[in-house]
Protein backbone atom coordinates (compact mmCIF):
# COMPACT_ATOMS: atom_id res chain seq x y z
CA UNK A 1 0.00 0.00 0.00
CA UNK A 2 1.24 3.65 -0.79
CA UNK A 3 1.15 6.67 1.04
CA UNK A 4 -1.26 7.05 3.90
CA UNK A 5 -4.67 8.68 4.51
CA UNK A 6 -7.34 9.98 7.18
CA UNK A 7 -9.41 6.82 7.60
CA UNK A 8 -12.77 8.55 8.35
CA UNK A 9 -14.78 8.52 5.45
CA UNK A 10 -16.76 11.75 4.59
CA UNK A 11 -20.06 12.41 4.31
CA UNK A 12 -21.47 11.00 1.09
CA UNK A 13 -24.06 14.12 1.19
CA UNK A 14 -21.82 17.03 2.82
CA UNK A 15 -24.02 18.14 5.91
CA UNK A 16 -23.04 21.66 5.02
CA UNK A 17 -24.62 22.13 1.43
CA UNK A 18 -28.50 21.82 2.62
CA UNK A 19 -28.75 23.14 6.19
CA UNK A 20 -31.69 22.15 8.26
CA UNK A 21 -31.62 25.24 10.31
CA UNK A 22 -35.33 26.26 8.86
CA UNK A 23 -36.66 23.48 9.41
CA UNK A 24 -34.97 22.75 12.76
CA UNK A 25 -36.53 26.09 13.87
CA UNK A 26 -40.29 25.90 12.25
CA UNK A 27 -40.31 22.07 13.53
CA UNK A 28 -39.32 23.58 17.30
CA UNK A 29 -42.15 25.87 17.34
CA UNK A 30 -44.70 23.26 15.93
CA UNK A 31 -43.23 20.89 18.44
CA UNK A 32 -43.68 23.30 21.07
CA UNK A 33 -47.82 24.01 19.92
CA UNK A 34 -48.22 20.58 20.56
CA UNK A 35 -47.11 20.48 23.48
CA UNK A 36 -49.15 23.30 24.96
CA UNK A 37 -51.83 21.50 22.52
CA UNK A 38 -50.83 18.28 25.14
CA UNK A 39 -50.94 20.66 27.91
CA UNK A 40 -54.10 21.97 27.26
CA UNK A 41 -55.68 18.46 26.91
CA UNK A 42 -54.60 16.98 29.85
CA UNK A 43 -55.86 19.85 32.34
CA UNK A 44 -59.38 19.49 30.35
CA UNK A 45 -59.42 15.80 30.73
CA UNK A 46 -58.47 16.30 34.30
CA UNK A 47 -60.78 18.64 34.85
CA UNK A 48 -63.56 16.98 33.33
CA UNK A 49 -62.78 13.80 35.14
CA UNK A 50 -62.99 16.31 38.70
CA UNK A 51 -65.63 18.26 37.77
CA UNK A 52 -68.01 15.35 36.58
CA UNK A 53 -66.78 13.31 39.71
CA UNK A 54 -67.35 15.95 42.03
CA UNK A 55 -70.90 16.45 40.92
CA UNK A 56 -71.97 12.76 40.81
CA UNK A 57 -71.63 12.47 44.54
CA UNK A 58 -73.34 14.95 45.16
CA UNK A 59 -77.16 16.03 44.31
CA UNK A 60 -79.37 18.77 46.38
CA UNK A 61 -82.77 18.73 47.48
CA UNK A 62 -84.88 22.49 46.42
CA UNK A 63 -87.31 22.93 49.14
CA UNK A 64 -89.31 26.22 48.02
CA UNK A 65 -91.30 28.25 50.70
CA UNK A 66 -95.19 27.65 49.90
CA UNK A 67 -97.93 29.50 52.04
CA UNK A 68 -99.59 27.74 54.65
CA UNK A 69 -96.81 25.15 54.73
CA UNK A 70 -93.87 25.13 57.72
CA UNK A 71 -91.01 24.69 56.02
CA UNK A 72 -88.91 23.33 58.83
CA UNK A 73 -91.18 20.36 59.48
CA UNK A 74 -91.02 19.95 55.25
CA UNK A 75 -87.30 19.73 55.86
CA UNK A 76 -87.24 17.49 58.49
CA UNK A 77 -89.93 14.97 56.43
CA UNK A 78 -87.49 15.57 53.33
CA UNK A 79 -84.59 14.73 55.68
CA UNK A 80 -85.78 11.20 56.99
CA UNK A 81 -87.05 10.32 53.55
CA UNK A 82 -83.77 10.58 52.18
CA UNK A 83 -82.01 8.95 55.39
CA UNK A 84 -84.36 6.10 54.29
CA UNK A 85 -83.47 5.90 50.77
CA UNK A 86 -80.64 3.40 50.01
CA UNK A 87 -77.88 4.84 48.01
CA UNK A 88 -77.56 8.22 50.07
CA UNK A 89 -74.57 7.99 52.32
CA UNK A 90 -75.06 11.26 53.79
CA UNK A 91 -78.15 14.21 54.40
CA UNK A 92 -77.16 18.02 55.35
CA UNK A 93 -80.07 20.69 55.52
CA UNK A 94 -78.37 23.98 54.66
CA UNK A 95 -79.34 27.06 56.89
CA UNK A 96 -81.18 29.98 54.99
CA UNK A 97 -78.00 31.66 54.81
CA UNK A 98 -76.50 29.08 52.42
CA UNK A 99 -79.24 29.84 50.06
CA UNK A 100 -79.10 33.48 50.65
CA UNK A 101 -75.23 32.88 49.83
CA UNK A 102 -76.08 31.50 46.97
CA UNK A 103 -78.00 34.04 45.62
CA UNK A 104 -75.69 36.62 46.69
CA UNK A 105 -73.70 36.96 43.03
CA UNK A 106 -76.83 38.25 41.71
CA UNK A 107 -78.60 40.03 44.08
CA UNK A 108 -76.26 41.40 46.63
CA UNK A 109 -76.13 41.12 50.53
CA UNK A 110 -79.05 43.53 50.67
CA UNK A 111 -82.99 43.01 51.41
CA UNK A 112 -82.52 39.49 51.02
CA UNK A 113 -84.80 39.02 54.32
CA UNK A 114 -87.58 40.12 52.45
CA UNK A 115 -87.47 37.30 49.56
CA UNK A 116 -88.64 33.79 49.31
CA UNK A 117 -85.23 32.01 49.47
CA UNK A 118 -85.54 28.25 49.23
CA UNK A 119 -83.75 25.76 51.04
CA UNK A 120 -81.64 23.48 50.58
CA UNK A 121 -80.54 19.45 51.45
CA UNK A 122 -76.83 18.70 50.63
CA UNK A 123 -77.09 14.81 49.76
CA UNK A 124 -74.08 12.46 49.97
CA UNK A 125 -74.86 9.64 47.26
CA UNK A 126 -73.11 6.10 47.26
CA UNK A 127 -71.51 6.83 43.54
CA UNK A 128 -70.98 2.74 43.28
CA UNK A 129 -74.55 2.31 44.06
CA UNK A 130 -77.03 5.39 43.49
CA UNK A 131 -80.66 5.91 44.19
CA UNK A 132 -82.88 5.69 41.69
CA UNK A 133 -83.35 9.41 41.23
CA UNK A 134 -86.51 9.39 39.05
CA UNK A 135 -88.36 7.52 42.21
CA UNK A 136 -86.72 9.86 44.95
CA UNK A 137 -88.12 12.87 43.13
CA UNK A 138 -90.90 11.10 42.47
CA UNK A 139 -91.02 10.11 46.29
CA UNK A 140 -89.86 13.84 47.53
CA UNK A 141 -92.77 15.58 45.61
CA UNK A 142 -94.80 13.18 47.19
CA UNK A 143 -93.81 13.30 50.76
CA UNK A 144 -92.47 16.93 50.96
CA UNK A 145 -94.28 20.19 49.49
CA UNK A 146 -92.09 22.47 47.11
CA UNK A 147 -89.56 19.88 46.83
CA UNK A 148 -87.57 18.94 43.51
CA UNK A 149 -84.53 17.01 43.29
CA UNK A 150 -81.98 18.68 41.45
CA UNK A 151 -79.48 15.94 39.98
CA UNK A 152 -76.85 18.68 38.65
CA UNK A 153 -76.98 16.36 35.63
CA UNK A 154 -77.72 18.80 33.20
CA UNK A 155 -74.91 20.61 34.08
CA UNK A 156 -72.64 17.86 34.19
CA UNK A 157 -73.76 17.17 30.39
CA UNK A 158 -72.95 20.79 29.81
CA UNK A 159 -69.61 20.69 31.31
CA UNK A 160 -69.00 17.35 29.52
CA UNK A 161 -70.10 19.00 26.02
CA UNK A 162 -67.83 21.97 26.74
CA UNK A 163 -64.81 20.05 27.61
CA UNK A 164 -65.63 17.79 24.74
CA UNK A 165 -65.42 20.46 22.12
CA UNK A 166 -62.37 21.78 23.67
CA UNK A 167 -60.68 18.12 23.57
CA UNK A 168 -62.11 17.80 19.66
CA UNK A 169 -60.01 21.19 19.15
CA UNK A 170 -57.11 20.47 21.08
CA UNK A 171 -56.98 17.19 18.98
CA UNK A 172 -57.92 19.10 15.62
CA UNK A 173 -54.97 21.14 16.49
CA UNK A 174 -52.36 18.56 16.88
CA UNK A 175 -53.66 16.89 13.48
CA UNK A 176 -52.89 20.63 12.06
CA UNK A 177 -49.63 21.12 13.62
CA UNK A 178 -48.69 17.01 12.31
CA UNK A 179 -50.02 18.18 8.72
CA UNK A 180 -47.86 21.47 8.76
CA UNK A 181 -44.94 19.52 10.08
CA UNK A 182 -44.72 16.64 7.30
CA UNK A 183 -45.61 19.67 4.83
CA UNK A 184 -42.68 21.84 5.95
CA UNK A 185 -40.48 18.31 6.07
CA UNK A 186 -41.40 17.10 2.38
CA UNK A 187 -40.43 20.63 1.01
CA UNK A 188 -37.21 20.40 3.41
CA UNK A 189 -36.30 17.24 1.70
CA UNK A 190 -36.87 18.73 -1.76
CA UNK A 191 -34.93 21.67 -1.22
CA UNK A 192 -32.05 18.85 -0.15
CA UNK A 193 -32.16 16.80 -2.87
CA UNK A 194 -32.45 19.97 -5.26
CA UNK A 195 -29.09 21.45 -3.54
CA UNK A 196 -26.98 18.05 -3.69
CA UNK A 197 -28.82 17.31 -6.99
CA UNK A 198 -25.12 16.61 -8.53
CA UNK A 199 -24.26 14.39 -6.15
CA UNK A 200 -27.25 12.22 -6.12
CA UNK A 201 -26.29 12.00 -9.86
CA UNK A 202 -23.11 10.51 -9.47
CA UNK A 203 -23.98 8.28 -6.60
CA UNK A 204 -27.24 7.10 -9.25
CA UNK A 205 -24.19 6.65 -12.45
CA UNK A 206 -21.52 4.70 -10.14
CA UNK A 207 -24.78 2.13 -9.49
CA UNK A 208 -26.26 3.54 -5.61
CA UNK A 209 -29.51 2.45 -4.97
CA UNK A 210 -32.35 5.09 -4.08
CA UNK A 211 -32.65 3.39 -0.63
CA UNK A 212 -28.89 4.01 -0.29
CA UNK A 213 -29.16 7.58 -1.31
CA UNK A 214 -32.04 8.16 0.96
CA UNK A 215 -30.47 6.89 4.06
CA UNK A 216 -27.59 9.22 3.58
CA UNK A 217 -29.78 11.85 3.63
CA UNK A 218 -32.93 11.16 5.94
CA UNK A 219 -30.76 10.66 9.26
CA UNK A 220 -29.97 14.47 8.96
CA UNK A 221 -33.77 14.52 9.36
CA UNK A 222 -34.09 12.41 12.05
CA UNK A 223 -31.38 14.54 13.70
CA UNK A 224 -33.75 17.79 12.95
CA UNK A 225 -36.51 16.07 14.18
CA UNK A 226 -35.41 14.69 17.91
CA UNK A 227 -34.13 17.72 18.40
CA UNK A 228 -36.52 20.64 17.47
CA UNK A 229 -38.93 17.74 19.57
CA UNK A 230 -36.65 18.25 22.27
CA UNK A 231 -36.54 22.19 22.26
CA UNK A 232 -40.00 22.20 21.71
CA UNK A 233 -40.84 20.07 24.30
CA UNK A 234 -38.44 22.10 26.96
CA UNK A 235 -40.10 25.09 25.81
CA UNK A 236 -43.46 23.66 26.36
CA UNK A 237 -42.35 22.83 30.19
CA UNK A 238 -41.17 25.93 30.61
CA UNK A 239 -43.77 28.10 29.41
CA UNK A 240 -45.90 26.22 32.34
CA UNK A 241 -43.70 26.90 34.54
CA UNK A 242 -43.45 30.32 34.05
CA UNK A 243 -47.57 30.07 34.25
CA UNK A 244 -47.66 28.46 37.24
CA UNK A 245 -45.52 31.18 38.98
CA UNK A 246 -47.84 33.95 37.67
CA UNK A 247 -50.62 33.30 40.48
CA UNK A 248 -50.98 32.09 44.08
CA UNK A 249 -51.46 28.45 45.15
CA UNK A 250 -55.52 27.45 45.19
CA UNK A 251 -56.17 31.19 42.96
CA UNK A 252 -57.26 28.56 40.29
CA UNK A 253 -57.06 29.39 36.45
CA UNK A 254 -53.68 29.52 34.48
CA UNK A 255 -51.16 29.30 36.88
CA UNK A 256 -53.19 26.51 39.12
CA UNK A 257 -53.74 24.22 35.93
CA UNK A 258 -49.86 24.71 34.80
CA UNK A 259 -48.79 23.83 38.42
CA UNK A 260 -51.60 21.07 38.75
CA UNK A 261 -49.49 19.84 35.17
CA UNK A 262 -46.41 19.79 36.13
CA UNK A 263 -46.09 19.45 40.15
CA UNK A 264 -49.53 16.74 39.93
CA UNK A 265 -49.23 13.62 41.67
CA UNK A 266 -46.67 10.82 40.56
CA UNK A 267 -48.82 8.51 38.79
CA UNK A 268 -50.60 11.41 36.80
CA UNK A 269 -47.27 13.42 36.27
CA UNK A 270 -45.85 10.49 34.98
CA UNK A 271 -48.55 10.02 32.55
CA UNK A 272 -48.64 14.15 31.77
CA UNK A 273 -44.80 13.59 30.92
CA UNK A 274 -44.98 10.63 28.60
CA UNK A 275 -47.49 12.66 27.02
CA UNK A 276 -45.03 16.12 26.23
CA UNK A 277 -42.24 13.80 25.63
CA UNK A 278 -43.80 11.89 23.30
CA UNK A 279 -43.45 14.86 21.09
CA UNK A 280 -39.88 14.64 19.82
CA UNK A 281 -40.73 10.99 19.57
CA UNK A 282 -43.23 12.00 17.12
CA UNK A 283 -41.47 14.91 15.56
CA UNK A 284 -38.45 12.22 14.94
CA UNK A 285 -41.24 9.55 13.43
CA UNK A 286 -42.43 12.21 11.36
CA UNK A 287 -39.19 13.31 10.10
CA UNK A 288 -37.94 9.71 9.39
CA UNK A 289 -41.12 8.23 7.34
CA UNK A 290 -41.87 11.74 5.50
CA UNK A 291 -38.62 12.09 4.02
CA UNK A 292 -37.65 8.22 4.06
CA UNK A 293 -40.70 8.25 1.37
CA UNK A 294 -40.38 11.78 -0.25
CA UNK A 295 -36.95 10.94 -1.21
CA UNK A 296 -37.71 7.31 -2.52
CA UNK A 297 -40.53 8.83 -4.07
CA UNK A 298 -38.21 11.99 -5.38
CA UNK A 299 -35.72 9.45 -6.46
CA UNK A 300 -37.56 7.28 -8.48
CA UNK A 301 -38.63 10.19 -10.85
CA UNK A 302 -34.94 10.78 -11.58
CA UNK A 303 -33.12 8.15 -14.19
CA UNK B 1 -22.77 -7.46 -24.37
CA UNK B 2 -24.14 -4.34 -26.00
CA UNK B 3 -26.18 -4.18 -29.20
CA UNK B 4 -28.21 -1.37 -30.63
CA UNK B 5 -31.17 -1.53 -33.37
CA UNK B 6 -31.84 1.39 -35.16
CA UNK B 7 -31.89 3.68 -32.02
CA UNK B 8 -32.92 6.99 -32.37
CA UNK B 9 -32.87 10.24 -29.27
CA UNK B 10 -34.29 13.73 -29.38
CA UNK B 11 -34.26 16.07 -26.19
CA UNK B 12 -38.06 16.74 -26.00
CA UNK B 13 -39.59 18.42 -29.35
CA UNK B 14 -36.05 19.08 -30.57
CA UNK B 15 -34.12 17.84 -33.78
CA UNK B 16 -33.06 14.16 -33.79
CA UNK B 17 -29.61 13.54 -32.06
CA UNK B 18 -28.98 10.32 -33.22
CA UNK B 19 -30.50 9.08 -36.20
CA UNK B 20 -30.36 4.95 -36.91
CA UNK B 21 -27.59 4.13 -34.69
CA UNK B 22 -26.73 0.42 -34.84
CA UNK B 23 -23.78 -1.39 -34.02
CA UNK B 24 -22.48 -4.50 -31.69
CA UNK B 25 -19.75 -4.51 -28.90
CA UNK B 26 -19.13 -8.17 -28.57
CA UNK B 27 -17.90 -8.96 -24.83
CA UNK B 28 -14.09 -8.09 -24.44
CA UNK B 29 -13.62 -5.73 -27.14
CA UNK B 30 -11.96 -2.35 -27.45
CA UNK B 31 -13.66 0.03 -29.78
CA UNK B 32 -13.31 4.20 -30.09
CA UNK B 33 -15.63 6.33 -31.24
CA UNK B 34 -14.91 9.54 -32.97
CA UNK B 35 -16.67 12.54 -34.30
CA UNK B 36 -16.52 16.38 -34.18
CA UNK B 37 -18.18 18.04 -31.53
CA UNK B 38 -22.25 18.33 -31.39
CA UNK B 39 -22.12 14.99 -33.53
CA UNK B 40 -23.65 13.13 -30.50
CA UNK B 41 -20.95 11.21 -28.69
CA UNK B 42 -22.27 12.43 -25.13
CA UNK B 43 -25.82 11.33 -26.19
CA UNK B 44 -24.70 8.06 -27.19
CA UNK B 45 -22.65 7.37 -24.15
CA UNK B 46 -25.91 8.36 -21.79
CA UNK B 47 -27.85 5.83 -23.63
CA UNK B 48 -25.30 3.37 -22.84
CA UNK B 49 -24.57 3.78 -19.39
CA UNK B 50 -29.08 4.29 -18.72
CA UNK B 51 -29.07 7.82 -18.01
CA UNK B 52 -31.24 8.14 -21.18
CA UNK B 53 -33.74 6.24 -22.69
CA UNK B 54 -34.04 6.38 -26.58
CA UNK B 55 -36.88 8.11 -28.13
CA UNK B 56 -37.11 4.90 -30.97
CA UNK B 57 -35.08 1.88 -31.43
CA UNK B 58 -34.08 -0.71 -29.18
CA UNK B 59 -30.43 -0.92 -26.82
CA UNK B 60 -29.42 -4.45 -25.18
CA UNK B 61 -26.74 -4.36 -22.79
CA UNK B 62 -25.88 -7.62 -20.88
CA UNK B 63 -28.57 -9.23 -23.12
CA UNK B 64 -31.24 -6.89 -21.61
CA UNK B 65 -33.26 -4.85 -23.13
CA UNK B 66 -32.80 -1.30 -21.07
CA UNK B 67 -36.76 -0.16 -21.99
CA UNK B 68 -37.73 -3.28 -19.58
CA UNK B 69 -35.28 -2.51 -16.98
CA UNK B 70 -36.66 -2.10 -13.25
CA UNK B 71 -36.06 0.99 -11.22
CA UNK B 72 -34.79 -2.02 -9.01
CA UNK B 73 -32.29 -3.47 -11.23
CA UNK B 74 -31.15 -0.49 -12.72
CA UNK B 75 -28.53 -0.03 -10.08
CA UNK B 76 -27.26 -3.44 -10.46
CA UNK B 77 -26.81 -2.78 -14.03
CA UNK B 78 -24.56 0.23 -13.45
CA UNK B 79 -22.31 -1.33 -11.67
CA UNK B 80 -21.23 -3.34 -14.24
CA UNK B 81 -20.64 -0.56 -16.23
CA UNK B 82 -17.60 1.94 -15.27
CA UNK B 83 -18.03 5.63 -17.25
CA UNK B 84 -15.24 8.37 -17.32
CA UNK B 85 -17.51 11.53 -17.22
CA UNK B 86 -15.76 14.69 -19.82
CA UNK B 87 -16.63 17.07 -17.02
CA UNK B 88 -15.37 14.12 -14.67
CA UNK B 89 -17.76 14.84 -11.90
CA UNK B 90 -16.05 14.19 -8.98
CA UNK B 91 -17.34 15.11 -5.51
CA UNK B 92 -15.60 18.29 -4.03
CA UNK B 93 -16.08 17.83 -0.54
CA UNK B 94 -14.83 13.63 -0.49
CA UNK B 95 -11.41 13.29 -0.67
CA UNK B 96 -9.79 11.43 -3.87
CA UNK B 97 -9.51 8.62 -1.98
CA UNK B 98 -13.40 8.44 -1.27
CA UNK B 99 -14.01 9.87 -4.98
CA UNK B 100 -12.03 6.74 -6.27
CA UNK B 101 -13.61 4.39 -3.57
CA UNK B 102 -16.81 5.70 -4.28
CA UNK B 103 -18.27 2.92 -6.65
CA UNK B 104 -17.18 -0.16 -3.74
CA UNK B 105 -18.56 1.72 -1.01
CA UNK B 106 -21.96 2.38 -2.46
CA UNK B 107 -22.35 -1.53 -3.21
CA UNK B 108 -21.49 -2.04 0.58
CA UNK B 109 -18.04 -3.06 0.83
CA UNK B 110 -16.08 -2.10 3.71
CA UNK B 111 -13.33 0.07 3.64
CA UNK B 112 -10.96 -2.93 5.28
CA UNK B 113 -11.45 -4.54 2.52
CA UNK B 114 -10.99 -2.07 -0.93
CA UNK B 115 -8.49 0.31 1.01
CA UNK B 116 -5.25 -1.54 -0.54
CA UNK B 117 -7.34 -1.73 -3.84
CA UNK B 118 -7.63 2.31 -4.11
CA UNK B 119 -4.59 3.24 -2.84
CA UNK B 120 -2.23 0.66 -5.54
CA UNK B 121 -4.57 2.19 -8.15
CA UNK B 122 -4.07 5.44 -7.46
CA UNK B 123 -0.37 4.77 -7.63
CA UNK B 124 -0.75 3.76 -10.81
CA UNK B 125 -2.33 6.38 -12.04
CA UNK B 126 0.38 8.93 -10.28
CA UNK B 127 -2.24 10.61 -7.46
CA UNK B 128 -1.39 8.60 -4.40
CA UNK B 129 0.34 11.50 -3.26
CA UNK B 130 -3.33 13.37 -3.92
CA UNK B 131 -4.84 11.19 -2.02
CA UNK B 132 -6.29 13.02 0.97
CA UNK B 133 -6.77 15.94 -1.20
CA UNK B 134 -9.89 17.20 -2.42
CA UNK B 135 -10.66 17.86 -6.04
CA UNK B 136 -11.00 21.69 -6.46
CA UNK B 137 -7.11 21.26 -5.26
CA UNK B 138 -6.12 19.11 -8.36
CA UNK B 139 -5.32 19.79 -11.89
CA UNK B 140 -7.30 19.05 -15.06
CA UNK B 141 -5.15 16.07 -15.54
CA UNK B 142 -5.42 14.92 -11.72
CA UNK B 143 -9.15 14.94 -12.24
CA UNK B 144 -8.86 13.10 -14.90
CA UNK B 145 -7.14 10.53 -13.60
CA UNK B 146 -9.19 10.42 -10.65
CA UNK B 147 -12.28 9.72 -12.71
CA UNK B 148 -10.91 7.48 -14.68
CA UNK B 149 -9.37 5.39 -11.41
CA UNK B 150 -13.41 5.85 -9.95
CA UNK B 151 -14.55 4.29 -13.53
CA UNK B 152 -11.96 0.89 -13.52
CA UNK B 153 -11.58 0.35 -9.46
CA UNK B 154 -14.66 -1.88 -9.42
CA UNK B 155 -13.08 -3.91 -12.41
CA UNK B 156 -16.64 -3.42 -14.77
CA UNK B 157 -17.76 -5.85 -17.54
CA UNK B 158 -17.91 -2.79 -19.91
CA UNK B 159 -16.02 0.51 -19.74
CA UNK B 160 -17.81 3.80 -20.98
CA UNK B 161 -15.51 6.92 -21.16
CA UNK B 162 -16.01 10.34 -22.56
CA UNK B 163 -12.93 12.08 -23.45
CA UNK B 164 -10.94 10.26 -21.06
CA UNK B 165 -7.22 11.73 -21.93
CA UNK B 166 -8.69 14.69 -23.20
CA UNK B 167 -6.98 17.14 -20.42
CA UNK B 168 -3.64 15.22 -20.14
CA UNK B 169 -0.15 15.15 -21.76
CA UNK B 170 0.61 12.82 -24.56
CA UNK B 171 2.92 10.52 -22.05
CA UNK B 172 0.11 10.26 -19.62
CA UNK B 173 -2.77 10.03 -22.27
CA UNK B 174 -0.41 6.77 -23.51
CA UNK B 175 0.02 5.63 -19.90
CA UNK B 176 -3.94 5.87 -19.55
CA UNK B 177 -4.12 4.08 -22.94
CA UNK B 178 -2.31 1.21 -21.33
CA UNK B 179 -4.28 0.86 -18.39
CA UNK B 180 -7.88 0.74 -20.46
CA UNK B 181 -6.09 -2.00 -22.96
CA UNK B 182 -4.90 -3.76 -19.84
CA UNK B 183 -8.51 -3.82 -18.56
CA UNK B 184 -9.58 -4.37 -22.14
CA UNK B 185 -6.98 -7.74 -21.76
CA UNK B 186 -8.22 -8.87 -17.90
CA UNK B 187 -12.16 -9.11 -20.19
CA UNK B 188 -13.19 -5.76 -19.92
CA UNK B 189 -15.33 -4.50 -22.85
CA UNK B 190 -13.95 -0.89 -23.97
CA UNK B 191 -16.04 1.81 -25.53
CA UNK B 192 -13.96 5.08 -25.86
CA UNK B 193 -15.42 8.10 -27.26
CA UNK B 194 -12.46 10.54 -28.44
CA UNK B 195 -10.99 13.13 -30.64
CA UNK B 196 -7.47 12.13 -30.23
CA UNK B 197 -6.69 10.80 -33.51
CA UNK B 198 -3.09 9.60 -32.32
CA UNK B 199 -4.71 8.02 -29.49
CA UNK B 200 -6.70 6.08 -31.84
CA UNK B 201 -3.95 5.12 -34.14
CA UNK B 202 -2.12 3.09 -31.20
CA UNK B 203 -4.52 0.26 -31.75
CA UNK B 204 -5.76 -1.84 -34.21
CA UNK B 205 -9.40 -1.31 -32.39
CA UNK B 206 -12.56 -0.72 -34.17
CA UNK B 207 -13.70 2.97 -34.67
CA UNK B 208 -16.97 4.22 -34.58
CA UNK B 209 -17.27 7.44 -36.58
CA UNK B 210 -20.49 9.68 -35.83
CA UNK B 211 -21.58 12.48 -37.79
CA UNK B 212 -24.53 14.71 -37.57
CA UNK B 213 -25.89 11.85 -35.41
CA UNK B 214 -25.32 9.33 -38.11
CA UNK B 215 -22.70 6.52 -36.89
CA UNK B 216 -20.21 4.74 -39.29
CA UNK B 217 -17.50 2.01 -39.13
CA UNK B 218 -14.19 4.04 -40.03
Amino acid sequence: MTGHRDTRKGHIIPPEAAPLKALTVTMTVMCYLACLAIGALILINRAVDNWTSGLSREVTVQVRLLQDTDIERELANGKALLERTPGVTGVEVLDRSAGAKLLEPWLGTNNLDDLPIPRLIRVTIDEKAPPDFDRLDADLKKSVKGASLDTHRRWEAELTRMASALSALSYAILVLICISTIAMVIFATRTVLDANRHVVDVLHLVGAKDGYIARQIDSRFIKTGLMAGLFGVMLGILTFFLLGLTGTAGGGGFADASRGLLFAPPAIALWSYGALFSVPVIATLICLITSRMALIRMLGSVL
Amino acid sequence: MVRLDSVGLRYGDGPEILKDVSFHLRPGSFCFLTGPSGAGKTSLLRLLFLALQPTRGLINIFDRDVTQVSRRELPLLRRRIGVVFQEFRLLDHLTTFDNVALPLRVSGQREDFYRADVMDLLSWVGLADQAHAYPPVLSGGEKQRAAIARAVISKPELLLADEPTGNVDPVLAKRLLHLFMELNRLGTTVFLATHDLKLVSQTKSTVFHLEKGMLKVA
